[in-house]
Protein backbone atom coordinates (compact mmCIF):
# COMPACT_ATOMS: atom_id res chain seq x y z
CA UNK A 1 0.00 0.00 0.00
CA UNK A 2 0.73 3.45 -0.69
CA UNK A 3 2.10 5.92 1.91
CA UNK A 4 -0.22 8.14 0.64
CA UNK A 5 -3.03 5.17 1.24
CA UNK A 6 -1.70 4.70 4.84
CA UNK A 7 -1.79 7.84 5.97
CA UNK A 8 -5.60 8.51 4.74
CA UNK A 9 -6.51 5.35 6.60
CA UNK A 10 -4.63 6.93 9.79
CA UNK A 11 -6.50 9.60 9.59
CA UNK A 12 -10.05 8.54 8.79
CA UNK A 13 -9.77 6.17 12.25
CA UNK A 14 -8.33 8.88 14.73
CA UNK A 15 -11.38 11.13 13.29
CA UNK A 16 -13.33 8.04 14.09
CA UNK A 17 -12.27 7.92 17.43
CA UNK A 18 -12.58 11.55 17.74
CA UNK A 19 -15.88 11.91 16.44
CA UNK A 20 -16.84 8.91 18.46
CA UNK A 21 -16.36 10.44 21.66
CA UNK A 22 -17.80 13.57 20.77
CA UNK A 23 -20.62 11.29 19.51
CA UNK A 24 -21.57 9.59 22.68
CA UNK A 25 -20.91 12.50 24.85
CA UNK A 26 -23.76 14.47 22.87
CA UNK A 27 -25.81 11.02 23.15
CA UNK A 28 -25.50 10.88 27.32
CA UNK A 29 -26.58 14.88 26.65
CA UNK A 30 -29.93 14.16 24.78
CA UNK A 31 -30.36 11.06 27.27
CA UNK A 32 -29.88 13.17 30.43
CA UNK A 33 -27.96 10.58 31.85
CA UNK A 34 -26.11 11.76 34.80
CA UNK A 35 -22.18 12.24 34.20
CA UNK A 36 -21.32 13.19 37.86
CA UNK A 37 -21.52 10.63 40.77
CA UNK A 38 -25.02 9.54 42.01
CA UNK A 39 -24.11 9.07 45.64
CA UNK A 40 -25.26 10.92 48.09
CA UNK A 41 -23.72 11.97 51.09
CA UNK A 42 -26.29 9.73 53.19
CA UNK A 43 -25.59 6.77 51.56
CA UNK A 44 -22.27 6.46 52.30
CA UNK A 45 -23.43 5.72 56.23
CA UNK A 46 -24.08 1.86 54.45
CA UNK A 47 -20.71 1.36 54.02
CA UNK A 48 -18.10 0.13 56.06
CA UNK A 49 -14.66 2.17 56.14
CA UNK A 50 -12.96 -0.16 53.86
CA UNK A 51 -15.46 -0.37 50.86
CA UNK A 52 -16.03 3.65 50.72
CA UNK A 53 -13.04 4.26 48.36
CA UNK A 54 -14.32 1.15 46.29
CA UNK A 55 -17.21 2.09 46.14
CA UNK A 56 -16.82 6.14 45.61
CA UNK A 57 -14.79 5.61 42.86
CA UNK A 58 -16.69 2.95 40.97
CA UNK A 59 -19.90 5.44 41.52
CA UNK A 60 -17.36 8.54 40.19
CA UNK A 61 -15.40 6.70 36.94
CA UNK A 62 -19.31 4.02 36.13
CA UNK A 63 -20.83 8.11 35.67
CA UNK A 64 -17.85 10.01 34.31
CA UNK A 65 -15.60 8.05 32.32
CA UNK A 66 -16.88 9.58 29.03
CA UNK A 67 -16.41 13.00 30.40
CA UNK A 68 -12.92 12.64 31.66
CA UNK A 69 -12.09 10.65 28.18
CA UNK A 70 -13.50 13.75 26.31
CA UNK A 71 -11.88 16.05 28.54
CA UNK A 72 -8.42 14.69 27.96
CA UNK A 73 -9.68 14.35 23.87
CA UNK A 74 -10.10 18.18 23.55
CA UNK A 75 -7.58 19.03 25.96
CA UNK A 76 -4.78 17.34 23.46
CA UNK A 77 -6.60 18.46 20.52
CA UNK A 78 -6.70 22.10 21.60
CA UNK A 79 -3.16 21.87 22.27
CA UNK A 80 -2.03 20.83 19.30
CA UNK A 81 -4.32 22.85 16.64
CA UNK A 82 -4.00 26.28 18.24
CA UNK A 83 -1.48 27.67 16.53
CA UNK A 84 1.24 28.21 18.93
CA UNK A 85 3.63 30.62 17.36
CA UNK A 86 0.93 33.15 16.08
CA UNK A 87 0.08 33.44 19.91
CA UNK A 88 3.50 33.75 21.27
CA UNK A 89 4.66 36.16 18.68
CA UNK A 90 1.68 38.50 20.02
CA UNK A 91 2.63 37.70 23.43
CA UNK A 92 5.89 39.22 24.29
CA UNK A 93 4.55 42.38 21.41
CA UNK A 94 3.33 45.04 24.04
CA UNK A 95 0.90 45.81 27.04
CA UNK A 96 -1.87 45.71 25.67
CA UNK A 97 -1.77 42.68 23.92
CA UNK A 98 0.10 40.77 26.36
CA UNK A 99 -2.85 41.02 28.61
CA UNK A 100 -5.14 40.05 26.19
CA UNK A 101 -3.75 36.86 24.90
CA UNK A 102 -1.96 36.50 28.95
CA UNK A 103 -5.59 35.82 30.03
CA UNK A 104 -7.76 34.84 27.36
CA UNK A 105 -5.64 32.57 24.90
CA UNK A 106 -2.60 31.37 26.83
CA UNK A 107 -4.64 29.37 29.38
CA UNK A 108 -5.76 27.31 26.48
CA UNK A 109 -2.56 25.76 26.15
CA UNK A 110 -1.84 25.13 29.67
CA UNK A 111 -3.09 22.47 30.86
CA UNK A 112 0.00 21.18 32.16
CA UNK A 113 2.40 22.93 34.48
CA UNK A 114 5.45 21.95 32.76
CA UNK A 115 4.88 24.91 30.02
CA UNK A 116 3.20 27.46 32.61
CA UNK A 117 6.36 28.36 33.82
CA UNK A 118 8.25 28.47 30.91
CA UNK A 119 5.53 30.61 29.26
CA UNK A 120 5.12 32.97 32.28
CA UNK A 121 8.99 33.34 32.44
CA UNK A 122 8.77 34.26 28.26
CA UNK A 123 6.33 36.65 28.98
CA UNK A 124 8.21 38.49 31.61
CA UNK A 125 11.40 38.36 29.57
CA UNK A 126 10.12 39.87 26.28
CA UNK A 127 8.18 42.70 25.51
CA UNK A 128 5.04 42.41 27.56
CA UNK A 129 6.88 42.27 31.19
CA UNK A 130 5.58 41.53 34.51
CA UNK A 131 1.70 42.50 34.28
CA UNK A 132 0.82 40.33 31.57
CA UNK A 133 3.09 37.53 32.88
CA UNK A 134 1.08 37.27 36.40
CA UNK A 135 -2.50 37.57 34.79
CA UNK A 136 -1.28 34.41 32.59
CA UNK A 137 -0.11 32.69 35.83
CA UNK A 138 -3.36 33.79 37.68
CA UNK A 139 -5.92 33.17 34.68
CA UNK A 140 -4.17 29.65 33.98
CA UNK A 141 -5.63 27.54 36.40
CA UNK A 142 -9.03 28.80 36.37
CA UNK A 143 -9.73 28.79 32.69
CA UNK A 144 -8.15 25.84 30.55
CA UNK A 145 -9.73 23.36 28.83
CA UNK A 146 -9.98 20.70 31.37
CA UNK A 147 -10.51 22.66 34.08
CA UNK A 148 -13.66 24.61 32.26
CA UNK A 149 -15.26 21.27 30.99
CA UNK A 150 -14.59 19.48 34.44
CA UNK A 151 -16.17 22.32 36.18
CA UNK A 152 -19.20 22.87 34.15
CA UNK A 153 -19.88 18.61 33.92
CA UNK A 154 -19.29 17.85 37.27
CA UNK A 155 -20.55 21.48 39.12
CA UNK A 156 -22.40 23.73 36.80
CA UNK A 157 -22.29 25.76 34.23
CA UNK A 158 -23.32 28.54 36.16
CA UNK A 159 -20.30 28.45 38.49
CA UNK A 160 -17.84 27.23 35.75
CA UNK A 161 -18.57 30.79 33.61
CA UNK A 162 -18.67 32.81 37.24
CA UNK A 163 -15.58 31.49 37.92
CA UNK A 164 -13.83 32.35 34.46
CA UNK A 165 -15.17 35.92 35.08
CA UNK A 166 -14.38 36.75 38.11
CA UNK A 167 -10.98 34.59 37.38
CA UNK A 168 -10.16 37.10 34.48
CA UNK A 169 -11.03 40.16 36.91
CA UNK A 170 -8.89 39.34 39.48
CA UNK A 171 -5.94 38.28 37.26
CA UNK A 172 -5.96 41.16 34.96
CA UNK A 173 -6.51 43.60 38.52
CA UNK A 174 -3.34 41.39 40.05
CA UNK A 175 -1.34 42.05 36.40
CA UNK A 176 -2.05 45.92 36.83
CA UNK A 177 -1.43 46.66 40.06
CA UNK A 178 1.67 44.42 40.42
CA UNK A 179 3.24 46.38 37.45
CA UNK A 180 2.71 49.42 39.58
CA UNK A 181 4.65 48.79 42.49
CA UNK A 182 8.27 49.32 42.99
CA UNK A 183 9.36 45.51 43.60
CA UNK A 184 7.10 44.78 40.65
CA UNK A 185 9.54 47.09 38.30
CA UNK A 186 12.40 46.28 39.57
CA UNK A 187 12.03 42.40 38.45
CA UNK A 188 10.89 44.04 35.22
CA UNK A 189 14.19 45.88 34.44
CA UNK A 190 16.11 42.88 35.79
CA UNK A 191 14.62 40.57 33.61
CA UNK A 192 14.15 42.49 30.19
CA UNK A 193 15.83 42.13 27.59
CA UNK A 194 17.03 45.17 25.24
CA UNK A 195 14.73 46.25 22.46
CA UNK A 196 17.41 46.54 19.88
CA UNK A 197 17.91 42.30 19.98
CA UNK A 198 14.37 42.04 17.98
CA UNK A 199 13.25 38.61 17.19
CA UNK A 200 14.17 37.73 13.51
CA UNK A 201 11.31 36.82 11.60
CA UNK A 202 13.78 34.01 10.19
CA UNK A 203 14.53 32.40 13.52
CA UNK A 204 11.38 30.38 13.89
CA UNK A 205 9.53 28.22 10.93
CA UNK A 206 7.19 25.73 12.40
CA UNK A 207 6.93 22.54 9.92
CA UNK A 208 3.31 21.62 9.68
CA UNK A 209 3.43 17.59 9.83
CA UNK A 210 1.13 15.74 8.19
CA UNK A 211 -2.87 15.41 9.54
CA UNK A 212 -2.77 12.08 10.66
CA UNK A 213 0.45 12.95 12.69
CA UNK A 214 -0.95 15.67 14.07
CA UNK A 215 -4.03 13.56 15.48
CA UNK A 216 -2.28 11.15 16.47
CA UNK A 217 0.18 13.31 18.28
CA UNK A 218 -2.85 15.36 20.12
CA UNK A 219 -4.26 11.83 21.10
CA UNK A 220 -0.59 10.78 22.85
CA UNK A 221 -0.63 14.45 24.58
CA UNK A 222 -4.45 13.59 26.00
CA UNK A 223 -3.03 10.44 27.06
CA UNK A 224 0.06 11.85 28.56
CA UNK A 225 -2.02 14.33 30.45
CA UNK A 226 -4.06 11.64 31.77
CA UNK A 227 -1.54 9.78 32.72
CA UNK A 228 -0.13 12.86 34.82
CA UNK A 229 -3.03 13.90 36.79
CA UNK A 230 -4.79 10.84 37.00
CA UNK A 231 -2.96 8.83 39.56
CA UNK A 232 -3.22 11.97 41.53
CA UNK A 233 -6.52 12.55 40.95
CA UNK A 234 -7.76 9.23 41.96
CA UNK A 235 -6.08 9.48 45.49
CA UNK A 236 -8.02 12.93 45.62
CA UNK A 237 -11.09 11.28 44.91
CA UNK A 238 -10.44 8.42 47.87
CA UNK A 239 -10.11 11.50 50.13
CA UNK A 240 -13.37 13.25 48.64
CA UNK A 241 -15.03 9.65 49.53
CA UNK A 242 -14.47 9.78 52.77
CA UNK A 243 -14.44 13.33 53.58
CA UNK A 244 -17.90 13.13 52.25
CA UNK A 245 -18.52 9.95 54.37
CA UNK A 246 -17.30 10.98 57.85
CA UNK A 247 -17.89 15.02 57.89
CA UNK A 248 -20.93 15.36 59.65
CA UNK A 249 -23.44 17.78 57.72
CA UNK A 250 -23.86 20.03 60.44
CA UNK A 251 -19.81 21.51 60.50
CA UNK A 252 -19.97 22.13 57.04
CA UNK A 253 -23.87 23.92 57.31
CA UNK A 254 -22.40 25.34 60.69
CA UNK A 255 -18.88 26.76 59.15
CA UNK A 256 -18.95 26.86 55.29
CA UNK A 257 -22.19 29.39 54.86
CA UNK A 258 -22.40 32.59 55.80
CA UNK A 259 -19.44 35.72 55.81
CA UNK A 260 -17.67 33.03 57.70
CA UNK A 261 -17.91 30.32 55.23
CA UNK A 262 -16.64 32.31 52.42
CA UNK A 263 -13.59 33.47 54.61
CA UNK A 264 -12.75 29.83 55.93
CA UNK A 265 -13.51 28.57 52.11
CA UNK A 266 -10.71 31.61 50.60
CA UNK A 267 -8.20 30.36 53.35
CA UNK A 268 -8.36 26.37 53.28
CA UNK A 269 -9.04 26.31 49.25
CA UNK A 270 -5.64 28.43 48.82
CA UNK A 271 -2.96 26.50 51.10
CA UNK A 272 -4.34 23.42 51.37
CA UNK A 273 -2.96 21.75 48.39
CA UNK A 274 -5.39 19.89 46.08
CA UNK A 275 -4.38 18.52 42.84
CA UNK A 276 -5.85 19.98 39.37
CA UNK A 277 -9.66 18.82 39.19
CA UNK A 278 -9.42 17.54 42.60
CA UNK A 279 -10.42 20.73 44.38
CA UNK A 280 -13.59 20.40 41.55
CA UNK A 281 -14.92 17.31 43.26
CA UNK A 282 -13.62 17.93 46.86
CA UNK A 283 -15.82 21.24 46.48
CA UNK A 284 -18.65 19.22 44.86
CA UNK A 285 -18.71 17.00 47.66
CA UNK A 286 -18.73 19.97 50.05
CA UNK A 287 -21.60 21.63 48.26
CA UNK A 288 -23.77 18.40 49.02
CA UNK A 289 -23.01 18.51 52.62
CA UNK A 290 -24.02 22.22 52.56
CA UNK A 291 -21.44 24.54 51.86
CA UNK A 292 -23.26 27.40 50.18
CA UNK A 293 -22.63 28.72 46.79
CA UNK A 294 -20.89 31.93 47.50
CA UNK A 295 -18.23 29.50 49.61
CA UNK A 296 -17.62 27.41 46.68
CA UNK A 297 -17.16 30.07 44.18
CA UNK A 298 -14.06 31.24 47.11
CA UNK A 299 -12.96 27.97 47.54
CA UNK A 300 -12.52 27.12 43.73
CA UNK A 301 -10.91 30.57 43.45
CA UNK A 302 -8.13 29.62 46.01
CA UNK A 303 -6.27 27.47 43.13
CA UNK A 304 -3.49 29.82 42.26
CA UNK A 305 -2.09 30.88 45.57
CA UNK A 306 -1.45 27.16 45.87
CA UNK A 307 1.96 26.54 48.14
CA UNK A 308 3.95 24.31 45.01
CA UNK A 309 2.65 26.87 42.64
CA UNK A 310 4.16 30.11 44.45
CA UNK A 311 7.48 28.03 45.03
CA UNK A 312 8.03 27.41 41.51
CA UNK A 313 7.04 30.93 40.60
CA UNK A 314 9.07 32.47 43.20
CA UNK A 315 12.32 31.47 42.00
CA UNK A 316 11.56 33.85 39.02
CA UNK A 317 10.29 36.55 40.61
CA UNK A 318 11.36 36.57 44.26
CA UNK A 319 8.63 36.05 47.29
CA UNK A 320 7.86 39.38 47.76
CA UNK A 321 5.91 39.26 44.13
CA UNK A 322 4.47 36.61 45.00
CA UNK A 323 2.89 37.82 48.25
CA UNK A 324 1.31 40.20 46.66
CA UNK A 325 -0.31 38.35 43.99
CA UNK A 326 -1.52 36.31 46.82
CA UNK A 327 -2.68 38.72 48.53
CA UNK A 328 -5.03 40.15 45.97
CA UNK A 329 -6.26 36.92 44.73
CA UNK A 330 -7.02 36.11 47.99
CA UNK A 331 -8.88 39.80 48.74
CA UNK A 332 -10.43 39.15 45.51
CA UNK A 333 -12.02 35.80 46.46
CA UNK A 334 -13.29 36.52 49.49
CA UNK A 335 -15.19 39.35 47.83
CA UNK A 336 -16.22 37.76 45.08
CA UNK A 337 -17.46 35.29 47.16
CA UNK A 338 -19.88 37.61 49.09
CA UNK A 339 -20.62 39.03 45.84
CA UNK A 340 -21.84 36.38 44.09
CA UNK A 341 -23.88 35.25 47.32
CA UNK A 342 -25.30 38.39 47.77
CA UNK A 343 -26.63 38.28 44.00
CA UNK A 344 -27.79 34.67 43.71
CA UNK A 345 -29.36 34.86 47.93
CA UNK A 346 -26.95 32.00 48.54
CA UNK A 347 -24.31 33.32 51.24
CA UNK B 1 32.12 17.85 6.18
CA UNK B 2 28.91 19.47 7.23
CA UNK B 3 27.48 20.30 10.27
CA UNK B 4 24.30 20.17 12.10
CA UNK B 5 23.34 21.95 15.02
CA UNK B 6 20.18 21.01 17.33
CA UNK B 7 18.99 22.67 20.51
CA UNK B 8 16.33 20.95 22.22
CA UNK B 9 14.89 23.39 23.85
CA UNK B 10 12.39 23.00 27.15
CA UNK B 11 12.95 24.03 31.31
CA UNK B 12 15.44 23.03 33.67
CA UNK B 13 14.82 20.87 34.69
CA UNK B 14 13.65 19.20 32.21
CA UNK B 15 10.19 17.70 31.94
CA UNK B 16 8.99 14.87 30.53
CA UNK B 17 8.25 15.53 27.12
CA UNK B 18 11.19 17.42 26.74
CA UNK B 19 13.17 14.04 27.93
CA UNK B 20 11.58 12.12 25.66
CA UNK B 21 11.90 14.97 23.01
CA UNK B 22 15.75 14.63 23.50
CA UNK B 23 15.93 10.82 23.23
CA UNK B 24 14.12 10.99 19.79
CA UNK B 25 16.64 13.76 18.24
CA UNK B 26 19.73 11.47 19.74
CA UNK B 27 18.36 8.27 17.83
CA UNK B 28 17.74 10.36 14.29
CA UNK B 29 21.55 12.19 14.62
CA UNK B 30 22.73 8.15 15.27
CA UNK B 31 21.08 7.26 12.09
CA UNK B 32 22.62 10.36 10.33
CA UNK B 33 26.06 9.97 11.73
CA UNK B 34 26.55 6.70 9.04
CA UNK B 35 26.04 9.33 6.48
CA UNK B 36 29.19 11.55 7.43
CA UNK B 37 26.94 14.01 9.00
CA UNK B 38 28.15 16.09 11.82
CA UNK B 39 25.54 16.38 14.47
CA UNK B 40 25.65 18.73 17.33
CA UNK B 41 23.00 18.24 19.95
CA UNK B 42 22.21 21.01 22.79
CA UNK B 43 19.70 20.84 25.78
CA UNK B 44 19.02 24.77 26.20
CA UNK B 45 16.72 26.54 29.05
CA UNK B 46 13.88 27.42 27.46
CA UNK B 47 13.37 30.54 30.35
CA UNK B 48 17.35 31.80 29.27
CA UNK B 49 17.70 35.34 28.50
CA UNK B 50 19.63 34.39 25.45
CA UNK B 51 16.88 31.94 23.89
CA UNK B 52 14.26 34.27 24.36
CA UNK B 53 15.79 37.05 23.46
CA UNK B 54 16.85 34.86 20.13
CA UNK B 55 13.89 32.99 19.61
CA UNK B 56 10.87 35.04 21.52
CA UNK B 57 8.23 33.20 23.90
CA UNK B 58 8.18 29.33 23.13
CA UNK B 59 6.13 26.35 24.21
CA UNK B 60 8.20 23.56 25.36
CA UNK B 61 9.60 21.27 23.98
CA UNK B 62 10.84 22.95 20.88
CA UNK B 63 13.26 21.99 18.75
CA UNK B 64 15.76 24.28 16.35
CA UNK B 65 18.08 23.55 13.97
CA UNK B 66 20.70 25.45 13.00
CA UNK B 67 19.48 28.17 14.66
CA UNK B 68 15.88 28.35 13.38
CA UNK B 69 13.17 26.84 15.56
CA UNK B 70 11.03 23.91 13.44
CA UNK B 71 8.84 22.63 15.91
CA UNK B 72 6.98 23.78 19.11
CA UNK B 73 5.11 22.48 22.04
CA UNK B 74 4.79 18.99 20.65
CA UNK B 75 7.20 15.84 20.43
CA UNK B 76 8.30 15.08 16.71
CA UNK B 77 8.49 11.63 15.18
CA UNK B 78 12.47 10.15 13.82
CA UNK B 79 11.67 9.94 10.95
CA UNK B 80 10.84 14.10 10.62
CA UNK B 81 13.46 14.97 12.75
CA UNK B 82 16.15 13.18 10.08
CA UNK B 83 13.88 14.73 7.53
CA UNK B 84 14.36 18.22 9.16
CA UNK B 85 18.09 17.96 9.88
CA UNK B 86 18.74 16.73 5.94
CA UNK B 87 16.97 19.49 4.84
CA UNK B 88 19.12 21.85 6.98
CA UNK B 89 22.35 20.62 4.75
CA UNK B 90 20.84 20.65 1.28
Amino acid sequence: MSEKAVRKIRTFLLMLFVFAVVGYLIYTRIMAYSLAPTLEPKDFSKFSWYEIPFQYLWDYFYHAWICLLFAFTAAGLVYEFIPKEAVTKYMGSGKVTGYAIGAGLAPFFTVCSCTMVPLFAGILYSGAGIGPAITFLLMAPAANILTILITGEFLSWEIAVVRIIVSLVTAVLAGVIISKTSWGKAIEKEHQISQNTKVSQQSIEIVKPPLDERLLSALRFGGYLAKQILPYFVVGLIVVGYATAYIPPEIVEGYLTGITGVFLASIIGGPLYTPTLVEIMLGRSLLQLGMSKAALLSWLMGQPYDIPNMTAVSKIVRWKVVLTYAFIAWICSVSFGLLYGLIIGSL
Amino acid sequence: MKEVKVEVIGPEPACVRCQTAKKVVETAAEKLKQTGLTIKIEKVNIISKDIVSRYGVLVSPAIAINGVVKVMGRVPSEDEIVRLMKEAVK
